[in-house]
């Protein structure tokens, strides 16, 4: 199997989209990632989704982890609603979050080369993108890994579904609902 | 001067410049500058290691390692964080009352921990309280870089120059205590009083947000109450141990290693835990510098710089005192005061000797060095670490102090505390002597 049969099209967002909207992306899609594209749609950067996390923790939080301790259920909710306060452009900007140049990987690229490309840049997710740098789409973690299962011998139905194309914007495996339109 | 004291000199200078242009690593010029000293022959190779007068001061390497082990796994058990709110929630969060109880935390913290690690502490807490209430934090952060500055003055422990002094001096914890502890509570009580001028009077308070804070929970910011008490009883013992010190006759800093030996044993961490927080590169930048200064030293250039001190000064210990408090104030403003009092140590013990039993005079000159060049720190913003901790910090948080803005309120801070300390000196080991 090789990248351009497990390329899958994924919501993107731009750096004006607010820390809350990208979380609700990846909450809705089951993302691991969210992908930043500029204004004529190519990808500048790929956050995994556990650094959205440490968009919700206030810098002297994350300087001190105690702190978090200190704060009650109602001062924690409201911590959260700093999120709507700033964009993922200032974020990216105050390097709060790391988005280097995107990992990518070739159409072509086997499952070995995917494999040493999500393990070499610790990302769960990958962009497809040719010598020229025509963008193709991501790769997931989740089906990435199902591919491996399914080359490793393992196989259920969840997986083949799994593998089915562009599952992400017709709604998850688990629970199929109506085609979503990207933000 | 011989060749050898010119070379010596010429490394020396160059490095001091490089370390204050704060464009090079300064652990890296220090450590080069002692390997040209070496390589030059300035200094021999069994000095660096072996020589208490001109090579590296194992006392002050090992008293600052053992405290940084036990901060580092005191912190751990985030009984800071718990003082700090809990104080917040005592001054019913009026913030000017919080400032004071800050900046009394601050200030006793500094005098038992080292200034770098309490303002490390303190700052995100205070960011955090500042946050609950709404109020611009730069005023309380300005604040406890400062008390951390005069609450460090106050003991052996509290500030790295105060160490490399008590080595050089052979003075112990007691005698700090005794000589500069009750003029560093008098500053304090004054700086209170600076506060409320510079900043506290403009604070307001606001009902709806101090809710905020009193419904903060202190207690669930301590992650391990065993080992709070259990650190908390090593440190009552290592700071036995400091006082007991005549007894015992143990250096400050075997005390400070088996504290932290301790320290250690009781709380179980995996090494990764407690070692992650010491600062190598510090160690290693006093190791560099002790081989510079042991250099001048070895050169005979020390010696001359006192020879014609005393030559100019003669007897006249007032003018001298006066004179280092002041000169040492000024200049730990603008360079950074571990260098300055490492050079300086050996000058004013050529000057008037060692021991706690010198004659009022002379003694002087060692406290108003420690003085000058613990207060000095707050006149501007990279005069002392702590300063340059707290700014970093309030960058990071989108709070940024300008080195003016903190130059501005830290002449005033500087220029008052050493005022106050001019005539503690002159009536303490001149009048009333």
């Amino acid at each position: 199997m090789r990248a351009q049969d497990l390329v899958e099209q994924v919501p993107t967002v731009t750096r004006q989209t607010t820390g809350a909207e990208a979380a609700r992306v990846v909450a809705e899609y089951r993302l691991s990632a969210v992908v930043v594209a500029d204004e004529s749609g190519r990808p500048i950067a790929v956050i995994p989704g556990s650094q959205l996390f440490g968009l919700v923790l206030p810098r002297w939080v994350r300087d001190d982890r105690t702190l978090v301790h200190a704060y009650d259920e109602k001062g924690a909710d409201e911590i959260c609603e700093r999120l709507n306060e700033a964009t993922i452009g200032d974020l990216l900007d105050d390097e709060k979050l790391t988005a280097s140049k995107p990992p990518s990987v070739l159409p072509e690229d086997t499952l070995l080369e995917i494999a040493s490309a999500m393990d070499d840049a610790h990302t769960p997710m990958l962009l497809v993108e040719d010598k020229e740098g025509t963008y193709y789409g991501a790769l997931t973690m989740s089906r990435v890994l199902a591919a491996i299962a399914t080359a490793a011998g393992q196989d259920s139905d969840l997986i083949r579904r799994r593998l089915e194309k562009d599952i992400i914007l017709r709604g998850t495996p688990e629970q199929s609902g109506p085609t979503r339109e990207a933000p | 001067m011989s060749l050898t004291a010119v070379l010596a000199v010429v490394v020396f200078a160059g490095a001091y410049v490089l370390i204050a242009s704060e464009k090079v690593n300064r652990t890296a010029v220090a450590l080069g500058g002692a390997a040209l000293m070496v390589v030059l022959g300035v200094v021999r190779g069994k000095d660096v290691f072996f020589s208490e007068e001109t090579g590296v001061d194992w006392n002050v390497i090992f008293l600052l390692l053992g405290m940084m082990i036990i901060v580092s796994i005191l912190r751990q058990t985030g009984v800071f964080e718990f003082v700090a709110i809990w104080a917040a929630q005592k001054a019913k969060a009026r913030p000017f009352r919080m400032m004071v109880l800050l900046v009394v935390i601050t200030a006793l913290a500094s005098a038992l921990l080292d200034n770098v690690t309490t303002v490390l502490l303190v700052a995100p807490v205070t960011l955090l309280l500042c946050e609950r209430l709404a109020l611009a934090p730069v005023p309380f952060l300005l604040a406890e870089a400062m008390a951390s500055n005069i609450g460090g003055a106050a003991t052996l422990i509290g500030d790295p120059p105060n160490i490399i002094i008590a080595s050089r001096a052979g003075l112990t914890f007691n005698d700090f205590l005794v000589h500069l502890a009750p003029i560093v509570l008098v500053l304090l009580v004054a700086f209170v009083g600076l506060a409320w001028l510079l900043w506290g009077r403009r604070l307001r308070y606001n009902g709806e947000r101090a809710e905020a804070v009193m419904q903060l929970t202190p207690g669930e910011t301590i992650s391990d109450h065993r080992l709070l008490r259990r650190m908390l009883v090593v440190l009552g013992l290592v700071l036995l141990g400091f006082l007991t010190h005549s007894l015992t006759h143990l250096e400050p800093s075997l005390v400070a290693l088996l504290g932290a030996g301790a320290a250690v044993l009781v709380s179980r961490l995996p090494s990764e835990d407690f070692l992650a927080d010491v600062e190598w590169e510090t160690l290693l930048f006093f190791a560099g510098l002790f081989v510079m200064v042991g250099a001048l030293v070895n050169a005979g250039v020390i010696h001359e710089l006192a020879q014609s001190l005393t030559d100019t000064i003669g007897d006249n210990y007032l003018v001298a005192s006066q004179g280092v408090l002041v000169g040492s104030a000024v200049l730990s403003g603008i360079v950074d005061n571990i260098p300055y009092v490492a050079t300086m140590s050996p000058i004013v013990h050529d000057l008037v000797g060692a021991g706690g039993d010198l004659p009022p005079g002379q003694q002087s000159l060692w406290w108003a060095l420690a003085l000058g060049a613990d207060l000095g720190g707050n006149a501007t913003a990279i005069g002392a670490s702590a300063n340059v901790v707290v700014t970093g910090i309030a960058r990071r948080n989108e709070h940024p102090i300008s080195f003016w803005t903190f130059t501005k309120y830290g002449l005033v801070v500087t220029a008052v505390t050493v005022g106050l300390c001019v005539p503690y000196v002159w009536l303490r080991y001149f009048v009333l002597a």
